[in-house]
């Protein structure tokens, strides 16, 4: 009876202590945000701090190039093979061009291009700056009289901001060209039908929100990678650790922010709709 | 009168310093002052607070409770953007060096000087490294990278790298941990150099009694969190206490030596089973 009792006390206690760590770990989190948000500002205005940008932009945008480029491209190609027989059971099988590039433009092609970034980008990011952690190189740079966000932070973050629509945009149009391959030569599907079905089917609104979402998708993947290399534990491990979590933690976390930004981005084109039939 | 001349020279004041990390105390109302031009050498077995100690003077670490002064400034509860000037004339060795492995060794040492824009030329800035390699005898390699020097050597162009924004204090964090004896004796040597002939103020944490004192104007004694002793080398080589006599001399406790004597029995009794 004595011991049950204790036991519960224990998983009381535990439970408390679970709950006091999370929100230690989210006031954390969103102060580092924060401070970061407010350097990467003061980053922007000051040219001095522009090559820091420039070699960020390199490692992390054009770096990332071929491996999102590929991506992009297996996904149209996949997206082909796997539709084309439903359509053509139908009859319609020029409308792949739709389905396949509305697809890519929408969704497969910002979202899959943003988990490779978290992986090839947040885990370099991470396993960077958390080597820096345990190796006093953090505290060094404060210790210098520099805020290491500041110097450390703010330039992958700008660069991660405003390079992952540009790859998106790569990502969607080697998956338009891997769909058109795999289709029209490949399938036999005639191709001026593809492309017409396409162009009627894809609108402007929807490239632009699918590039939109490439700005979420890259502060989240900086937000999160820097947040675990400056917080990782000490040791090899403690690294590694912080690599997988900021790994997992993106892209839990894009495609959290993809879900939010699909309800407002469709609240907005039918609220705005109306207004287009009037132009 | 006296107290006033006093007052003149403290550079660094803490009063009743307190740090906690969760429940354990680590800094117990320390209080101490700190003489310009002085070389005050910390001493006290592995994990007594010394180095968090250090890390609250340059205000790495802010106190659980307690003030932190420079040049009669309280500077521990200060925001972090205006610390960055008071840091500015500090400089911190870490006990790895914790220079940047991507930069080389030139690049680590420009750096505090590029981040806080007091030299632009790139010609002036090459000497100004040239100069402050010099001082630490590693003139000449300038485009290494950290990973191709030994633990010495990092040290040593960390050490460059701390004076490049030609500080009032120098904080040594184990400097010479480590080290063979030869090559802890050249750091103990650049420590020296660095108050004579920069007239700076060097604040050294160690455990290394030998080097305590060649190098200490004063040496302080910390034991679990406080102040245990204070004086030069002859006041703690002929103190009575237990603590520091076996600190010298470097012999484990009693208590010690009987836990280690009763794991063994243990092992002896398992081994037989």
């Amino acid at each position: 009876m004595a011991e049950a009792k204790q036991q519960n006390s224990t998983m009381v206690e535990d439970f408390g202590a679970m709950v006091v760590r999370g929100i230690n770990h989210s006031g954390r989190f969103a102060r580092f945000q924060f401070e970061t948000f407010l350097a990467s500002v003061a980053t922007c205005f000051s040219p001095k701090t522009y090559p820091l940008i420039w070699n960020q932009m390199l490692a992390i945008g054009v770096r990332s190039v071929p491996v999102v480029a590929v991506t992009g491209a297996f996904v149209g190609m996949v997206l082909a093979i796997q539709a084309y027989d439903q359509l053509a059971g139908l009859g319609i099988a020029e409308h792949l061009g739709v389905l396949i590039n509305l697809s890519v433009v929408k969704e497969l092609g910002p979202v899959l291009a943003a988990i490779m970034l978290a992986g090839r980008v947040g885990g370099a990011l991470t396993a960077e700056l958390g080597t820096m952690n345990v190796t006093e190189q953090i505290l060094a740079v404060r210790s210098m009289g520099t805020n290491p966000i500041r110097y450390l932070v703010a330039p992958r973050l700008i660069a991660c901001l405003f390079l992952t629509p540009f790859l998106i945009i790569y990502a969607d149009f080697l998956g338009m060209i891997g769909g058109y391959l795999i289709s029209v030569p490949y399938l036999g599907i005639n191709g001026r039908a593809y492309w017409n079905f396409s162009a009627q089917g894809v609108e402007m609104w929807d490239i632009t929100i699918g590039i939109a979402k490439g700005f979420f998708f890259g502060a989240a993947i900086a937000g999160v990678s820097c947040y675990k290399g400056f917080h990782c534990k000490e040791g090899a491990q403690g690294v590694g650790q912080a690599c997988t979590e900021a790994f997992v933690g993106s892209f839990i976390i894009i495609l959290a922010i993809d879900f939010v930004l699909v309800v407002i981005f469709k609240a907005i084109y039918l609220s705005m709709w109306p207004l287009q039939l009037l132009l | 009168m006296e107290d006033k001349t006093k007052n003149n020279n403290e550079i660094i004041a803490l009063k009743g310093l307190t740090k906690r990390f969760g429940k354990t105390i680590v800094l117990n109302d320390i209080s101490l002052s700190f003489e310009k031009g002085k070389t005050t050498v910390i001493i006290g077995p592995s994990g007594c607070g010394k180095t968090v100690l250090i890390k609250h003077i340059i205000v790495l670490l802010r106190p659980s409770s307690g003030e932190v002064y420079f040049h009669n400034q309280r500077i521990d509860d200060m925001p972090e953007n205006k610390l960055e000037k008071v840091r500015t004339q500090m400089g911190f060795l870490f006990q790895g060096g914790a220079l940047f492995d991507s930069f080389t060794v030139a690049e680590n040492i420009m750096f505090p000087v590029q981040q806080h824009g007091t030299i632009k030329d790139k010609q002036k800035l090459n000497e100004l490294v040239k100069t402050k390699l010099s001082l630490v005898g590693m003139d000449g390699f300038q485009e290494y990278y950290p990973a191709r020097l030994s633990g010495g050597q990092k040290k040593r162009v960390a050490l460059a790298r701390a004076i490049a924004l030609n500080p009032e204090v120098i904080l040594y964090d184990e400097p010479t941990t480590g080290l063979d004896p030869i090559r802890a004796d050249i750091i103990n040597e650049l420590i020296l150099k660095m108050q004579k002939e920069l007239g700076i103020t060097s604040i050294v944490v160690t455990h290394d009694m030998n080097s305590a004192s060649k190098i200490g104007d004063r040496i302080i004694m910390l034991h679990n969190g406080k102040i245990l002793l204070e004086g030069n080398a002859d006041t703690i080589k002929n103190s009575p206490l237990p603590q520091v006599q076996r600190f010298i001399k470097g012999e484990v406790s009693e208590k010690d030596l009987q836990s280690l004597q009763i794991s063994f029995e243990d092992i002896k009794v398992n081994g037989k089973q």
